[in-house]
């Protein structure tokens, strides 16, 4: 791709080198190590003794929680196939680097990735406005067969015309989300829902699912209020909560991330709009419960009205083979972010949503690659994802993929706080009014 | 030194005269950049939200939201755009950048219209809004606002640098003057002082003051009018005034 002679006579040396920097924890950091010169082999970022990944997500920021914990789950995997001998004697490698949640920053570190770093795919990415921007390179870039796997967001423009057909979802979409919360919420007689949302891309996505949800029932959405994408748990919300109180709204959906979202239950329960506040998967739950209950003598004070859908089952579920599975190495690996993204102390969280999620995509990830006869290489890679045909990824729902089904799970998850801890939400008529 | 009645007019006028330019240009140029840049940011407006309108064809038939905004926040980097909102065909709100949510002012406002409008909205400030259809206005339309307060402080600022320059021009040329001014004014005075000083001495002892040197020197009129009144006071009065001598030929040797 893109390759020089010198490239091409350098090659040798860069393989070494991109494979001892790999060696040490099997990831590596964009800001730590130096990009690999473009390469003309026949699987790019496959060659040799491993498989590169290639990573843009927030490892700093108000949403860093995201990222870390992706990767963290994703690693906890990985390396348990790595000391295993890897697949088929080759070690899964990622090489990282931080956008911020910045949709420009992604789109210069995708290019990197793509460019220089010569990746065999990208994988773990986090969040709507990154990823909307970054789909149009996989297009331009066509010929390479770059595809994105398995991204943290569960919005519609990876999932549909004209960019889906160079990515895979494992997840499901933000649009299931947004129906399954307005169904529920419906079905119990709260039929004025408000959206409080990112202002961004994100945000846009949730709120059409909303929107499109209410349409389905006759139904339109009662109020509406933004927030600037990298808002902080400090900051006020206070403009948001009193203009969805003028809508009086019977539950309220965010489409947001933990920080602000956290911030906006904060001042909606304070100002008095006592209302179900869903959440979606993206949202981060246990960064959200952690923000809204820390150094509170009632820690449920604000929790107690939190509704979040997850995209995954519950990681306190020991009775799903994956839960068990993700359990036992996040405890084994316990991985850590890398030094250069640390610029503020950061606590991983022992388990999360986030990081099983992570876990998943990793798993499903490496299945893939075990289905290749021998060299993974970017021209069977849609093959091999095609033939995952209702596989069990061990949490009690079959993954399959196809030309027309580029996302492989459906399900969707439902839970509220009790005791400090997300568990699943068995009936809504008990939520509070 | 002192300004003698002559320069003082000379200088008035010089001022009068600099002012008059200065005044005019400035005023000139203030018309000009005001006009100039606001049709520039209109027109910069309009093609930015036509632009926006063409590209949004495709993502509004598909219903993608999301890649909707995604387009018009790309937009709002540009400078001077402080907000952007596209409505549907029947009005509806698809896609917006305001936070932390939709001002009154544009709710209750036409979503049809395209005509450029100036608004203040509570809070934000005053912009002048374009408009551009999408799909001829079938599919929608797309509103722009440019911030008219960045705008105005553009504008003064490209007027701020005009007037400073012709400031600058305007001091330099009052400098200029007044030591131009002063190079004639300096020996006329020193000529004056010799003939005040021979004058008030009889004609028998004029002989007697002593001439600036320097100033019978000048090879210009003022060193012209000083030989010629050193001659008269070491002559005596002509009975005539056809018997003077030629003033040119007494240059004493230096």
């Amino acid at each position: 791709m893109h390759s020089s002679c010198a490239a091409a006579l350098l090659a040798p040396w860069a393989r070494w080198a991109g494979a001892a920097l790999a060696a040490g924890a099997g990831a590596s950091s964009g800001a730590a190590s130096t990009p690999a010169p473009g390469r003309q082999a026949p699987a790019p970022g496959a060659a040799g003794g491993e498989i590169v990944l290639g990573t843009s997500a927030a490892f700093t920021g108000p949403s860093r929680g995201l990222g870390n914990e992706l990767y963290r789950g994703a690693m906890a995997y990985f390396r348990e196939v790595n000391g295993s001998g890897g697949i088929g004697g080759r070690r899964i490698t990622l090489k990282l680097y931080d956008d911020g949640y910045q949709p420009d920053p992604c789109v210069q570190n995708t290019l990197k990735l793509m460019l220089e770093d010569d990746v065999f795919l990208l994988f773990g990415y986090v969040g709507t406005p990154t990823v909307t921007r970054v789909l149009p390179m996989l297009k331009k870039f066509q010929e390479e067969r770059i595809y994105m796997f398995f991204p943290f967001t569960g919005a519609q423009p990876q999932r549909e015309p004209p960019y889906g057909d160079f990515a895979f979802n494992l997840r499901a979409s933000y649009r299931q989300e947004t129906a399954g919360l307005v169904e529920n919420f419906l079905a119990t007689g709260r039929r004025r829902i408000a959206v409080f949302y990112q202002a961004d891309a994100y945000g846009r996505s949730g709120w059409a699912g909303v929107r499109a949800a209410l349409e389905n029932h006759g139904e339109t959405i009662a109020g509406e209020a933004t927030y600037q994408r990298g808002s902080r748990f400090t900051g006020t919300m206070r403009a948001q909560v009193e203009i969805l109180q003028r809508a009086a709204p019977d539950a309220v959906i965010c489409v947001g991330a933990y920080a602000a979202c956290a911030a906006f239950a904060r001042d909606a329960i304070d100002l008095g709009l006592r209302v179900p506040i869903a959440n979606l998967s993206f949202v981060g739950s246990e960064n959200l419960v952690n923000l809204l209950s820390e150094g509170r003598d009632d820690p449920e004070t604000y929790t107690r009205w939190l509704v979040n859908s997850q995209v995954v089952p519950s990681y306190e579920d020991e009775s799903v083979p994956a839960v068990r599975e993700y359990r036992e190495l996040m405890a084994r690996h316990d991985p850590q972010i890398p030094e250069e993204f640390l610029d503020d102390p950061y606590d991983p969280l022992p388990q999360s949503f986030v990081s099983l999620e992570g876990f998943v995509n990793a798993k499903l990830m490496c299945e893939i690659f075990r289905r290749f006869d021998g060299e993974p290489n970017r021209a069977g890679l849609e093959d091999a994802v095609f033939s995952i045909r209702d596989f069990d990824l061990g949490i009690g729902e079959q993954v399959s993929f196809g030309p027309d089904r580029r996302q492989g799970l459906q399900r969707v998850y439902y839970t509220v706080v009790e005791d400090g801890r997300f568990v699943p939400l068995t009936d809504w008529n008990a939520l509070p009014a | 030194m002192k300004v003698h009645k002559l320069f003082q007019r000379m200088r008035f006028g010089i001022f009068a005269l600099f002012g008059l330019i200065v005044l005019s240009t400035s005023l000139l140029c203030i018309r000009t950049v005001d006009t100039e840049l606001s049709a520039e940011y209109a027109a910069n407006s309009e093609s930015i939200a036509k632009t926006i309108a063409d590209a949004s064809v495709d993502i509004l038939l598909n219903r993608n939201l999301a890649t909707l905004q995604s387009l018009i926040d790309q937009f709002l980097e540009v400078q001077g755009i402080r907000y952007i909102y596209i409505t549907d065909e029947t009005g509806e709100f698809l896609a917006h950048t305001f936070v932390p949510g939709i001002p009154e002012a544009i709710r209750e406002s036409d979503p049809f219209r395209t005509e450029p409008v100036e608004r203040s909205l509570p809070g934000m400030g005053d912009f002048l809004e374009v408009s551009s259809p999408i799909l001829a206005g079938v599919a929608g339309t797309v509103h722009l606002g440019m911030d008219l307060d960045l705008v105005a402080l553009k504008i003064q600022r490209a007027i701020g640098q005009q007037v400073y320059l012709i400031s600058i021009l305007l001091v330099v040329g009052i400098l200029a003057s007044i030591w131009l001014v002063n190079l004639v004014a300096r020996p006329l005075a020193a000529l004056l002082a010799y003939a005040v000083e021979t004058a008030r001495h009889p004609p028998e002892e004029r002989a007697l003051v002593v001439a600036n040197e320097k100033l019978l020197e000048r090879d210009d009129e003022v060193g012209q009018l000083a030989r010629l009144i050193l001659y008269m006071s070491r002559t005596r009065p002509p009975s005539g005034p056809e018997a003077l001598p030629d003033p040119g030929a007494a240059r004493p040797a230096a």
